[in-house]
């Protein structure tokens, strides 16, 4: 397919990029990694006037944790550095487990964790650990700032809350409190590489041996990756323990509205995330244990 | 076994570095000055008439040079089975009707490929739709649309086998059962996608690089459809990024480019993106099998009747083959005292089916595999015991086939199931764990000559200097299976050479001999091979002529070539250097350079194959029962490939064909909406990747077969059929899923169980 003819711009600051943006108005489109943006391009269903990269921008190029104010990733932080960061395999285990699942090293090499979220697959294997563990992201324009819960991010397929001058400068996670414990599991028919065929994250925190709180998000089975109320609410006050957990992940299952398609049938997609959310409770719970002190 | 010196070693691929370095030229890597980039307007209906064509914008898009529909073209027919002309069904741009999503019905030239992709938008093509089918059993329903005129039942070519009794086998029978088999379309995805690039010169000759199987078939086909003679056309194929089957007929873009040349005169290449691969490209051909047999009690095969039909697509492609060949699959492997067989071709409104590694094996004896491990559980035997019971041994007869020369099936079984620890698993393993095993039996090329060829299957030529060199010319066609390689090796062995000291030059038809058939069928080795050892014990004639006379030896030595030397067997003092050898024969020849040609054509080898391979697998696998996804936890194989050329590039088929198998077996399928592909990329068709491989280990078993070169015989193309029933059978031993409509996807096994348990 044809690539669409578009100016380049690769700024070295935000601010001149911001700006950038804000001079070409429509058809302006900031890239990251570029992994998703091109494959459109290609296939085109992606047709920018203009590219405004953000790869050299070394303001937006980190990844930083400390243990009083949490974890902050900026947007040009590359999943292979998230996957490596020591902070983030010993405090975010379930981000890892995302991360490792997307694509291939290749792709890791060169795509962000907020390209991911801007994309705003359904699919996206990042959002319902991150969405879980309670994110933010900040998203700046030249005119304001303003922190965003990701819980609050996505609008539908391809659709967020950010507006087209707002560029997404970091993504930031509270720090870790003790007894909580978060889990991503996903599905797909390949199993080394391949597009998840619906996935869950899970988070919780005990109060002794009560689960005091949960946060269960759906990717891949919904226009958006879903919160269920219903199955965190199926936790929330109770113990741990198998019938429980049986029955919240019934729920999660009732919540999730997949579709058929050729990765997946809607019938096995619901069953798959009663059985996925079931080990992702089962493994925040184990987490959250490990996470006494 | 006999000692050899380069031949059974690891000798590294003569392709290895270039590809590693990424200095080897695919045909799309070619850059001549003032190209012109060729593109594919394709039908989007499955089934319909061409009314009018308008073709005056997109000519006027500014960069267009040329465009073709099938107005501008001879409208010459063709299809590899020119022995039987009323079977070329095809033009290269669609004659007055399109018959699948995907079918080519223009061609643009342009100064760039954006211009050429612009301009397709730009070509007008009024259908009027016909009523479409997409399976065979619309197919050949009363008043089912006719696809082809020429072909009112949409059964384009049917094959009939039979021997024995089958009736009188069956009331014989103390078992007899029934079963339905069905199966998917898969993609050959190659690495490499199709691509041509031809130049004309100022005689109006032809020069065409292609990613091809086949250059002596693409040759002919071309003249043929363009008007020209054979010796004007010159076929050369660079290094292929794989073909499987996909790359051995004439295909469009190939006739595009050649006379878009001729039109412009300016270079013109064409290359298929990877979606065009999925949309229209060939594939394996989904069939419905129905197979019954009979066994005796204590598991002894009486009676077997096949029935098959292959959903061929909209053209025959290589469908003949396959239905000719899925009879002979059918009866392969196991003693069939009885055996009745139909198999028919039919046509869809789908993209053609063709040659896919196996030919009609993986889906045949994927049918006579599930029913061997039926039959043993329900007669109480265990699979390894009723295969070693039926298996074919050297001498066996297929009648109306051949004798079975050289054969290691019975020792494959025994080996396969020594090196898993089959009965301990068998017994032993956990719920959720299973452990299957799947045979093969498999020809080493053809011998129905259906291209009508008048040239040998496969030749070579062979020159020596004076210098201690040798070139070797065929057009043998290494696609990535590695038979530059072998070939090399088996001149080195017998000419006592090194690797290095070899030049090679293959698969350009107007410079390596005429003639080769091509990569398919798994012929190459044991047929080009041939044709090597004929050219090169010419050669050593001479050679030995040149020693003998020099030394004086009396008539009763032997005479070597090892080492770089010429010299009596009994006594390497009475020699000389290899170049000294040619040396001294040139001489004699006043000047003559030192050349011969050898051939091999197949002969009194009855209508199938010269020699057949054989083996067999185990898979261990773990179901996940709650997702139904299926972990393949090891593979052991054990075959027979006569002598192993270089044991490194057979494990590097066997590798790939497990790789294929997992596809086959768990997750690949072409997904149709009706006429449609709707899995156009990767994403969407589910390939296993290096992180699916499974450990693996492989055992050759040691057999010598007599009309191979140095005792060898197939490989890699038999072990494509193996993985997917041995999968299946481990399925079964996990989960009591017993899959008979490929791929075993999770669904399916968790519906199976479900219901089972309910």
């Amino acid at each position: 397919m044809r690539l669409p003819r578009f100016e380049y711009f690769a700024p070295k600051t935000l601010e001149a990029s911001l700006e950038l943006l804000g001079q070409k108005g429509d058809g302006a489109f900031v890239m990251a990694g570029g992994t998703d943006m091109m494959v459109k391009m290609s296939h085109g269903r992606l047709k920018p006037r203009t590219i405004i990269n953000l790869k050299e921008i070394p303001e937006l190029h980190y990844i930083k944790f400390n243990p009083q104010n949490g974890l902050e990733i900026g947007s040009t932080a590359l999943l292979s550095e998230v996957l490596n960061h020591a902070d983030i395999i010993e405090h975010y285990p379930a981000l890892i487990q995302a991360v490792q699942t997307m694509a291939n090293i290749e792709v890791r090499n060169m795509a962000t964790l907020a390209g991911n979220l801007c994309n705003a697959a359904p699919s996206a294997d990042s959002a319902p650990p991150l969405m879980v563990m309670d994110a933010e992201v900040s998203l700046v324009s030249s005119r304001a700032k303003r922190k965003v819960k990701l819980m609050d991010f996505f609008l539908g397929p391809g659709a967020t809350v950010k507006n087209v001058d707002e560029i997404m400068t970091a993504i930031t996670l509270p720090a870790p409190r003790p007894q909580t414990g978060a889990s991503y599991m996903r599905i797909s028919a390949r199993c080394g590489v391949d597009i998840a065929a619906a996935g869950v994250g899970v988070a919780i925190r005990l109060e002794s041996e009560v689960l005091a709180e949960a946060r269960i998000v759906l990717g891949a089975v919904a226009p958006v990756p879903l919160r269920a109320v219903k199955a965190e609410a199926a936790l929330v006050g109770r113990q741990f323990d198998p019938e429980t957990v049986q029955y919240a992940a019934q729920m999660a299952s009732e919540e999730a509205s997949p579709i058929s398609d050729v990765r997946a049938t809607r019938d096995y997609r619901k069953s798959m995330v009663a059985v996925l959310a079931k080990r992702a409770i089962s493994e925040a719970y184990e987490r959250s244990h490990a996470r006494h002190s | 076994m006999k000692e050899f010196s380069i031949v059974g070693k690891d000798v590294p691929r003569t392709d290895a570095e270039a590809k590693a370095r990424g200095s080897a030229l695919y045909t799309d890597d070619i850059r001549l000055p003032g190209t012109l980039h060729g593109r594919i307007l394709r039908s989007p209906i499955a089934h319909g008439i061409i009314k009018n064509i308008d073709t005056s914008k997109a000519l006027k898009l500014p960069g267009v040079k040329c465009v073709l529909t099938a107005e501008d073209t001879p409208k010459v027919k063709y299809g590899n089975w020119r022995l039987f002309p009323e079977t070329q069904d095809e033009y290269p741009l669609a004659v007055d009707k399109v018959r699948f999503i995907g079918d080519e019905v223009a061609a643009v030239a342009a100064i760039d490929r954006d211009t050429a992709e612009e301009a397709l938008d730009l070509i007008e093509v009024e259908y009027e739709e016909l009523p479409a089918v997409f399976d065979v059993a619309s197919s050949i329903a009363q008043g089912a649309p006719v696809i082809h005129e020429y072909c009112p039942s949409n059964i384009s070519v049917n094959r009939k086998i039979k021997y024995g009794d089958i009736e009188k086998g069956f009331a014989e029978s103390d078992y007899v059962r029934e079963d339905t088999f069905k199966f998917q379309a898969i993609s050959h995805a190659y690495l490499e996608p199709c691509s041509a690039l031809a130049q004309v010169d100022l005689d109006g000759r032809i020069t065409l690089w292609t990613s091809t199987q086949t250059p002596y078939i693409v040759q002919c086909l071309l003249a043929s459809t363009l008007g020209m003679r054979e010796n004007d056309i010159r076929i050369i194929k660079p290094y292929v990024g794989g073909g499987f089957g996909g790359k051995m007929e004439l295909r469009t873009w190939e006739f595009c480019a050649a006379l878009m040349a001729k039109k412009t005169g300016r270079p013109v290449k064409f290359t298929l993106d990877r979606q065009e691969e999925f949309l229209a490209g060939r594939r394996r051909h989904p069939m419905t099998i129905r197979s019954k047999v009979g066994f005796k009690k204590d598991g002894t095969l009486v009676s077997k009747d096949l029935r098959i039909q292959l959903d061929g697509g909209a053209y025959n492609a290589m469908g003949p083959t396959a239905t000719f060949l899925c009879g002979n699959f059918g009866a392969m492997l196991y003693r069939y005292p009885n055996y009745r067989f139909l198999g028919e071709h039919i046509y869809t409104n789908k993209p053609p089916a063709s040659a896919m590694r196996g030919f009609g094996a993986p889906q045949s004896l994927y049918a006579s595999e599930v029913q061997m491990n039926i039959a043993a559980e329900e007669l109480g035997i265990d699979p390894v015991d009723i295969r070693l019971k039926n298996a074919q041994v050297s001498g066996d007869k297929i009648p109306d086939v051949a004798t079975i020369s050289s054969c290691g099936f019975s020792e494959s079984i025994q080996a396969v199931a020594e090196m898993s620890g089959w009965r301990e698993k068998r017994k032993s393993l956990k719920p959720g764990q299973g452990i299957g095993i799947g045979c093969y039996s498999f020809i080493s090329g053809g011998v129905f000559n259906w291209f009508n060829t008048q040239y040998p299957f496969s030749a070579a030529e062979v020159r020596v200097f004076s210098d201690g060199t040798a070139h070797l010319l065929t057009m043998a066609s290494d696609i990535g299976q590695g038979s530059d390689t072998a070939l090399k090796q088996i001149l080195a062995e017998e000419l006592g050479l090194r690797m290095e000291d070899i030049r090679l030059t293959t698969a350009d038809t107007a410079m390596t001999p005429q003639g080769d058939l091509g990569t398919w069928g798994s012929r190459v080795t044991l047929m080009a091979g041939n044709a090597v050892i004929d050219a090169a014990r010419k050669i050593k004639q001479q050679l030995f002529g040149a020693v003998s006379a020099r030394f004086n030896l009396n008539v009763i030595h032997d005479i070597e070539c090892k080492n770089g030397r010429v010299q009596a067997t009994a006594r390497h003092d009475y020699g000389m250097s290899f170049g000294d050898a040619v040396a001294m024969v040139q001489k004699a020849n006043r000047g003559e350079p030192l050349v011969a040609r050898g051939s091999y054509t197949p002969r009194g080898k009855g209508l199938v194959t010269p020699a057949f391979g054989f083996g067999a697998q185990i898979a261990e696998i773990e179901v996940d029962k709650e997702t139904g996804l299926v972990k393949v936890k090891n593979m052991w194989t054990a075959h027979d490939c006569g002598t192993v050329i270089n044991p490194r590039s057979v494990e590097g088929q066997l590798a790939g064909s497990i790789q294929m198998g997992l596809g086959y077996a768990l997750s690949e399928q072409m997904i149709m909406d009706g006429g449609k592909t709707l899995s156009l990329d990767f994403a969407d068709y589910k390939m296993p990747t290096a992180m699916d491989m499974p450990p693996s280990e492989v055992v050759h078993v040691d057999t010598f077969e007599p009309e191979g070169p140095m005792g060898a015989k197939e490989t890699g193309e038999g072990l494509a059929s193996p993985t997917a029933p041995a999968i299946s059978e481990a399925v079964y031993h996990a989960t009591g899923y017993r899959c008979k409509d490929l791929p075993i996807t999770p669904e399916k096994i968790l519906n199976a169980t479900r219901d089972k348990a309910e």
